[in-house]
């Protein structure tokens, strides 16, 4: 018997090819509105991850190129205390030692505390700082270098004279003039020509205050002759710094020129580059960010995926039957995945497009915020290619692999399957049969969302997952900055107390409290309560090792004391913060090991270890900060000595008045409100809430889209079930609300679970991230209510009303066409 | 009951396509009426407009003494609601919703608490298979669900289309029977087939050709009764 042959020719395939690639094209005009939606949701998850995770290579390597330009040390130098030497002395000494040849280069500088007076007209701006003295005969110091930002350079004449630069971030924060005046210690008046940026400063970080003190803390470089004049130490130097060549040994040469500056009678500091705060924060809060970034962007990454793979699945899902006609007519399965696959390389196509534009956008809103929040001399943004390529080809594989996998399952069944089941969606099965059993209230309509979410589990808690991750991004991230900004604020209410406008003055040294210096501070007009204050800096071990910062006051002062949290206090000893406590592992009672100062001599300190019992625990969130009563003083030798007042302004005064007052007088190295660190955190929060909001958009946006394809697609699905309610008249607005019911299901759903995780990431960021990169700071997990109207808004209230955008293609419905579709 | 007057229905804007032509027609409550006539006659687009899926383009359609040629939106979801119900050759009932609940639904849309849906589908001879889902019934069984759907609505005009086109003989017999039924329980029931065999059984039979009515009236051969019908 003779077998049938198929002939085909040529001119066969291509007429054949050519029908399919019509029916496509019919398709894709179908779906326009899908395609695009879907390929948004792709866009902003992939574009979200490029665009964050740029971020993180443009400040490496623009830290990187900063440091270089301006030829930051390798090893730092401090002499100990108030010593110096003459100038020349410590340069000579490095260029005597054994690795001599090892060295670069070295700049000798004066390196002393100051305040710095930038008051104008009625706002105070009264801040401590350092002042710098470098040798400026070649304009500025060849080793941290000075990068002028704003103004002008000091030129070579300019030693000597009343002329400094100023940190180009103080100038930045206190939006202070490009050229002006100030007032240093001693009351002098300099100009100061322009904002400089330098490797020292790019990160503002004095001992114990918050990380971010740009603002609240003034940098001020000058010529060594200047400096010497104005703090009073002609001809001295106190610090060197070195760089050393790529093939020396630092430690070696660290080593011998410590040495060889011990041998000229003072103490000495030695500092690694890495070691320098500035530098070592610089880096690591480009990893703390990326990290967090990481996570954020992963799961609205995550949450697109799923979303758009979702989607897609369900768009040729719906081709289920018209594959099943096409598997009986014996097209092959290349053909038959043509379709679909076309549909998804369109989505691929305009995936990859808007990927790259949210990601270009994304990235250039981070590059502002970054450039003008973190100044730096070289900002390098290079557009990241590779990246982009990489989330390119992942935007582009989603929707092919999504395309072609119900095609996959489809083609795998028997034709006759998969023409008799219809599109999967417009089955029973599923759970369904499980509500066959259990009863629910209402009638049919109420019923049926019920009923069509059980019919189709999987498509469910796909969508569920998808929207679900989006607002875990958004609760992550708002949570996170609640807990920020709660802890700010608490940190805010616990240092204000009932004295708002509280000040810490510092005194220059331990001072005796009847000390004629000390008792002017209390004499001052400006000036009304004022006590005295025992700051000792101390370490606690336990399970984690904790610095602490204790402040010994009479705990029944009337002008501020720490407000005891929970149990009452128990006895005297230390107060400590929570987050010391649980670091520690002590509770209130217990006792702890410290490690402190005890006076030895008149001015000289000691440490020894004491076993001290946690009396309390107070409100602040800060977690070196540290009390204990008045009669503490007794066991550190120290009775009736102070090196810290807090002071009251007068009735009628100011806290800028006492400031300014202060400023003159002897004893006092500065006065700062006590709220200054937290006021500054507080303003920098604000200004960033800009840039968050940006982010929160793109994932609001994204939530939207995907709960509106889900809608749009259900809709399609569920055409003809529609139509038959319309044709037994039920109103487009009953029809309508059954849709709203069932998204409102999926919205809460999503929003339970996208709340649950994104806890969970606020937990981790608080007690992982934040732990390990801001340890002194003791954050709880808080949520705003804004946050959870957000949440309830999005997730809810969003995902509800998306099938409203149904309405008008409802109400168009062709009822008659749609009916007399056959199955 | 239902009062057709010079309907015509045209598709297409270019060059229209004559669906229905200058349609009169007239059926009573109680009246088994039998609308046939060859593929493409206009037969379903005639069930439509009396069902209003569907405007006309010219006359004027009065059913249920609602004018549904000039009713507006929500009148026609009313009218839909309460006057008719339809019987699809595809069937149409949900597939999400068990046999019972499919039936619950029609009673639901007309608003009639009073209706027990189990005994409604006892009456189409499936009571055994209440709680199953469309997808575990047969053709026939899903059509007399979707007929049970139709008259736990208890609306007065009941329209199918190609009720029995997808089943056998045997069954399309049990439909027609139930469909009978209806009509002598007081109810207008217009059954579009191209099946003449069916047309047998009918009071009247209303035949199409092109879009026009040729012939109205009983069947030639008298009214015969159902268990001499063959196809
Ligand atoms: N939506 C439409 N657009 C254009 N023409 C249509 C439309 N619906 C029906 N027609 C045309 O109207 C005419 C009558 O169609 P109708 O569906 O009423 O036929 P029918 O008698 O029910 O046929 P069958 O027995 O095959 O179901 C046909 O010529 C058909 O092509
Ligand atoms: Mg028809």
């Amino acid at each position: 018997m003779a077998r049938p042959v198929s002939k085909i020719c040529a001119g066969d395939i291509m007429k054949d090819w050519f029908l399919l690639l019509r029916w496509s094209w019919r398709d894709l005009r179908k779906y326009w509105v899908k395609v695009i939606a879907i390929a948004l949701v792709i866009g902003i998850g992939t574009g979200a991850y490029a665009g964050l995770t740029s971020t993180a290579n443009w400040r490496r390597d623009s830290n990187v190129a900063s440091v270089e330009l301006l030829n930051m040390f390798d090893v730092r130098f401090e002499l100990a205390g108030e010593s110096s030497v003459d100038k020349g002395e410590l340069a000579t000494a490095a260029l005597g030692i054994a690795h001599a040849d090892s060295l670069d280069g070295v700049q000798e500088r004066l390196v002393r505390p100051t305040q710095v007076d930038a008051s104008s007209g009625a706002d105070t701006l009264l801040v401590p700082g350092s002042m710098i003295g470098v040798d400026i005969a070649d304009g500025g110091p060849a080793i941290n270098g000075w990068h002028v930002e704003t103004g002008s350079a000091l030129a070579p004449s300019d030693a000597g004279e009343p002329v400094v630069l100023l940190d180009y971030g103080f100038i930045f924060h206190n939006d202070l003039p490009p050229s002006g005046s100030v007032t240093v210690s001693g009351g002098e008046d300099v100009a100061y020509a322009g904002g400089a940026l330098t490797p020292e400063y790019f990160m503002v970080v004095p001992e114990n205050t918050s990380t971010f003190a740009q603002g609240t803390y003034a940098g001020v470089f000058t010529s060594l002759e200047t400096a010497q004049r104005l703090t009073g130490m002609e001809g001295a130097v106190n610090d060197l710094i070195v760089t050393v060549a790529d093939d020396g040994d630092r430690d070696v040469v660290a080593a011998e020129i410590e040495s060889a500056i011990g041998d000229l009678g003072v103490g000495v500091e030695v500092m690694m580059k890495e070691e320098d705060p500035s530098y070592r924060i610089l880096f690591e809060d480009v990893e703390n960010d990326q990290e967090m970034f990481s996570i954020f962007a992963f799961l609205i990454f995550a949450g697109a995926v799923m979303g758009a793979f979702n989607l897609i699945t369900r768009l040729s899902e719906a081709q289920r039957r018209e594959i099943g006609i096409s598997m009986a007519l014996g097209i092959s399965p290349r053909k038959i995945a043509l379709r679909p696959l076309l549909v998804g390389a369109q989505i691929a196509f305009l995936g990859v497009v808007f990927g790259v534009l949210v990601g270009v956008l994304l990235g250039q809103l981070m590059r502002s915020v970054l450039v003008s929040f973190l100044p730096l001399p070289v900002w390098i943004t290079h557009f990241q290619w590779s990246l982009f390529a990489w989330v390119a080809v992942i935007g582009f594989v989603i929707p092919f692999f999504a395309a072609a996998y119900p095609v996959w399952r489809a083609v795998r069944v028997k034709p006759i399957e998969a023409i008799r089941t219809g599109h999967l969606a417009s089955r029973g099965g599923g759970l369904a049969p499980l509500l066959k059993r259990i009863p629910l209230p209402g009638d049919t309509f109420a019923q049926l969302p019920f009923r069509n979410l059980l019919r189709a589990p999987r498509r469910a808690v796909l969508t569920t997952l998808g929207i679900a991750a989006v607002i875990a991004v958004l609760v992550g991230f708002l949570g996170s900055i609640d807990s920020f900004v709660g802890a700010i604020d608490r940190g805010g209410n616990a240092i204000k107390g009932d004295s708002p406008n509280r000040l810490v003055v510092t005194l220059e040294g331990v001072l005796p409290t009847d000390d004629p210096g000390v008792v002017a501070i209390g004499d001052a007009t400006s000036v009304g309560e004022t006590i005295p204050i025992l700051q000792i800096g101390a370490k606690a071990s336990g399970v984690e090792d904790v610095d602490l910062l204790i402040e010994i006051l009479d705990l029944d002062n009337d002008l501020w004391h720490p407000a005891i949290s929970g149990d009452k206090m128990q006895g005297d000893g230390l107060i400590l913060a929570e987050a010391a406590a649980e670091d520690l592992g002590v509770v209130v009672g217990q006792s702890v090991s410290v490690t402190h100062p005890v006076r030895t001599g008149p001015t000289t300190f000691g440490f020894v270890e004491s076993d001290i019992v946690v009396a309390g625990l107070h409100d602040n969130p800060l977690r070196f900060a540290a009390y204990m009563d008045v009669s503490a003083l007794e066991s550190v030798n120290a009775v009736g000595l102070a090196n810290v007042m807090y002071a009251n302004p007068a009735p009628g005064f100011t806290p800028g008045d006492v400031q300014r007052e202060l400023f003159e007088l002897d004893a006092v190295s500065s006065a700062q409100k006590a709220s200054a660190a937290a006021d500054e955190l507080d303003d920098l929060m604000a200004q960033f809430v800009g840039i968050l909001q940006g982010v929160a958009f793109f994932v609001l946006l994204l939530a939207v889209l995907m709960a509106f394809n889900s809608a749009s697609i259900s809709f399609e699905e569920r055409q003809r079930e529609h139509a038959t309610m319309f044709a037994y008249g039920v109103r487009v607005r009953k029809a309508l609300r059954m849709a709203v019911v069932e998204n409102t299901i999926i919205g809460i759903a999503a929003t339970a679970i996208g709340f649950g995780g994104g806890l969970w990431m606020v937990w981790w960021v608080v007690n992982v991230t934040a732990k390990e990169t801001m340890p002194n700071i003791g954050l709880t997990v808080e949520l705003s209510p804004a946050t959870l109207v957000t949440l309830v808004v999005l997730g809810i209230l969003a995902v509800a009303i998306a099938p409203l955008f149904t309405v008008r293609r409802m109400r168009r419905m062709d009822l008659p066409g749609t009916l007399r579709v056959m199955e | 009951m239902i009062e057709l007057r010079k309907v015509s229905k045209q598709f297409g804007d270019g060059v229209p396509i004559v669906a229905l032509a200058d349609v009169d027609l007239h059926v009573d409550a109680g009246e088994f009426v039998v609308v046939l006539g060859p593929s493409g006659s206009g037969k379903t687009t005639l069930l439509n407009m009396i069902g209003a899926l569907d405007g006309p383009t010219g006359g004027s359609i009065v059913v249920d003494s609602v004018d549904i040629s000039k009713a507006g939106r929500k009148d026609l979801f009313d009218f839909r609601r309460t006057s008719v119900s339809f019987i699809f050759q595809s069937f149409n009932i949900f597939p999400g919703l068990t046999a019972s609940e499919n039936v619950q639904f029609g009673a639901d849309v007309a608003g009639r608490d009073e209706i027990d849906p189990v005994s409604v589908l006892e009456s189409v001879g499936l009571g055994e298979r209440v709680d199953q889902f469309p997808h575990e019934l047969s053709g026939g069984e899903q059509q007399r669900v979707a007929i049970a759907r139709a008259l736990a609505t208890g609306n007065p005009v009941m329209l199918a289309d190609e009720p029995t086109g997808e089943l056998d003989f045997e069954t399309g017999v049990q439909i027609l029977e139930l469909l009978q039924k209806q009509a002598a329980e007081g109810r207008a029931v217009l059954v579009v087939t191209h099946n003449r065999e069916i047309s047998r059984v009918a009071d009247r039979v209303v035949e199409l050709s092109s879009g026009r009515i040729v012939s109205d009236g009983p069947p030639a051969d008298g009214k015969a009764r159902l268990e001499d019908l063959r196809w």
